[in-house]
């Protein structure tokens, strides 16, 4: 008997996993996914295809002066990176033929973090002020790590080996178009329609009742199926939920059929899964609730500006753009949904499932409190666990949710997408080892401060506090750096 | 006989890449070798920003994206052609 009791004990805890896991994914999808992440994902792919490379990389030459090159290294990695199979060749490119290797650092630090996906995913799930936190501390610490490594190694750059600039001299052939900088706006503007959380967009103008018997046993039956508990910050799946994610699965069936093989051209199945995106685009902008009388439809603000704007790009992408330029930006975007879509959906899941198993009480004792160990702790989990694209923000959530603080919060999300194993490796192959071993020093350093700055800004520290000790501590590593490079530049003298 | 080198480190739109002027080739009739490039120092050496980068017979025809078939048949007939 007793051996017959942990059998089922067993399996009803790995019944319990699976459904925490599937729930957590539900919910993702249905509330999160679409009016942020659709529409950053075409964001991503109309920069990766419409803007031409050289009107950035004109200003990454040799030749170009430091407060044009810095900026321009940031610029780069914010608007050209969004995809690592542009981030090595860009970066080898700046270091070998270009300004050196202090704006390649700059570039290579600050693309993940300004990462137009990641940006958005954080902003929606985390909040805005975690998002904006890591871009603008991301960028002041890109630009200064790649100041210091110019520093410590601008022997190594003076005797670079002088191969011509050619490929940053070049103009562009054409700049960028003002259609195809509209078609990236009116993007951005969908984007902040759908997840901007304002009265006009969110409140409901027009109200519509739709008679469907059953709606409320049919939200009753979502919530057996996906059992949640608010306090612990889980969420259910709401009848909208669920229609959302029988579109999602449809605009994944006919997107594979229609975009796989776009290079030969249009098909039938291109215009019905842009059709049907737009049309889950409109349904995750509607205020649906499920009442005893059938469903209640509140036509939002949002709903009415998601329409209008999506009616613009329509027209822009009708008649004033190419359609070979249109056949780049659909590819991809579609890429970078099956590179970056699949592992984020596993990812959710195995969150959920782990979120059961640990124990707020551990997060809470060792992160909880913003200390420098907490940063530490947070800046170490980032760079051992490598999670891909995006994960890294629902694993966030759940910490958050767990109870630890904000600072080393911030200092994991700044620390993992900067620094994997992978990265790592890439990076000693292009710039050596010695390089790489100071640039991850000076991450980790860097991410553990930011982690620090943040959480005490949080716990409401000033802004002057935080700035005298910032600059204090600044004053000590560019003096530290002065003396070093004295010595260095001493003894090869 | 054409040498089509798709230079890239071997993510999907290297991959995609080598499919398109692989069908290119077998359409329009062409005879061609294809060489894969994979390493960086190689590849910069054709100077690209970005990859994947198509080469035929040494010269960089296209780089940071897919052309379609019909470019690369294009380019491939032009290049035997001229030859």
């Amino acid at each position: 008997m007793q051996g017959r009791s942990i059998v089922t004990d067993a399996m009803s805890m790995i019944l319990q996993l699976l459904q925490a896991g599937l729930g957590n994914l539900a919910a993702y999808l249905a509330a999160h996914v679409l009016l942020c992440l659709v529409p950053a994902f075409f964001i991503a792919g109309a920069m990766t295809a419409l803007i031409p490379k050289q009107t950035v990389t004109r200003f990454l030459g040799r030749g170009t002066p430091k407060f044009l090159s810095y900026p321009a290294a940031a610029l780069a990695g914010s608007v050209l990176a969004v995809c690592s199979c542009t981030i090595v060749p860009l970066f080898a490119g700046i270091h070998r033929k270009g300004a050196g290797i202090g704006p390649a650092v700059t570039f290579l630090f600050f693309a993940p973090a300004a990462n137009i996906l990641a940006l958005v995913y954080t902003g929606t799930i985390i909040g805005p002020d975690l998002a904006v936190a890591r871009l603008v501390l991301s960028l002041a610490f890109g630009i200064g790590i790649g100041l210091i490594m110019a520093l410590l190694f601008h022997s190594d750059d003076a005797a670079h080996d002088h191969a011509t600039d050619v490929i940053f001299a070049a103009q562009a052939e054409r700049g960028l178009s003002g259609t195809a900088l509209a078609f990236i706006l009116f993007w951005v503007a969908l984007l902040l329609a759908g997840t901007l959380k304002l009265g006009f967009l969110t409140g409901a103008w027009v109200e519509a009742r739709l008679p469907m018997g059953g709606a409320a046993e049919l939200q009753a039956l979502l919530d057996r199926l996906v059992p949640y508990d608010a306090a612990r910050g889980e969420e259910g799946v709401s009848v909208q939920g669920a229609m959302l994610v029988l579109l999602l699965l449809a605009v994944g069936y006919t997107s594979w059929l229609g975009f796989e093989r776009i290079q030969e051209g249009w098909n039938a199945w291109t215009g019905a899964a842009l059709a049907l995106t737009a049309a889950t685009l409109l349904v995750a902008a509607l205020q649906v609730e499920a009442g005893t009388s059938g469903l209640a439809i509140g036509f939002t603000g949002k709903f009415f500006a998601v329409f209008a704007i999506l009616m613009a790009l329509a027209g822009i992408a009708w008649s004033r753009i190419g359609e070979e330029e249109l056949r780049d930006w659909l590819w991809e975007s579609w890429r970078f949904v099956k590179q970056i879509f699949p592992l984020l959906v596993a990812g959710v899941f195995i969150v959920g499932i782990l979120r059961v198993i640990i124990r707020p009480e551990w997060v809470e004792a060792i992160a909880g409190v913003n200390t420098v160990l907490a940063n530490l702790v947070g800046v170490g989990f980032g760079v051992f666990m490598y999670f891909p694209t995006l994960v890294e923000v629902p694993v966030a959530k759940m910490f958050l949710d767990l109870g630890m603080h904000r600072g080393p919060l911030l200092a994991y999300l700044m620390a993992d997408p900067e620094l994997s194993l992978q990265s790592i490796l890439i990076l000693a192959a292009i710039i050596g080892r010695l390089k790489t071993a100071a640039y991850v020093l000076l991450v980790a350093l860097f991410s553990t401060l930011a982690g620090l700055a943040y959480g005490a800004w949080v716990d409401g520290s000033s802004l002057w506090q935080i700035g005298a000790a910032g600059a204090l501590g600044l004053g000590v590593l560019s003096t530290a750096l002065w003396l070093a490079n004295g010595r260095l530049a001493h003894r090869h003298a | 006989m054409l040498t089509v080198k798709i230079l890239g480190p071997g993510c999907a739109n290297c991959k995609r890449l080598e499919e398109v002027a692989r069908k290119a080739a077998a359409d329009a009739k062409i005879d061609a070798e294809f060489v894969k490039v994979a390493d960086y120092n190689d590849i910069l050496a054709y100077n690209i920003l970005s990859t994947p980068g198509l080469v035929i017979n040494e010269k960089l025809v296209s780089s940071g994206k897919i052309p379609s078939p019909a470019a690369v048949a294009q380019w491939m007939t032009a290049a035997r052609d001229g030859a």
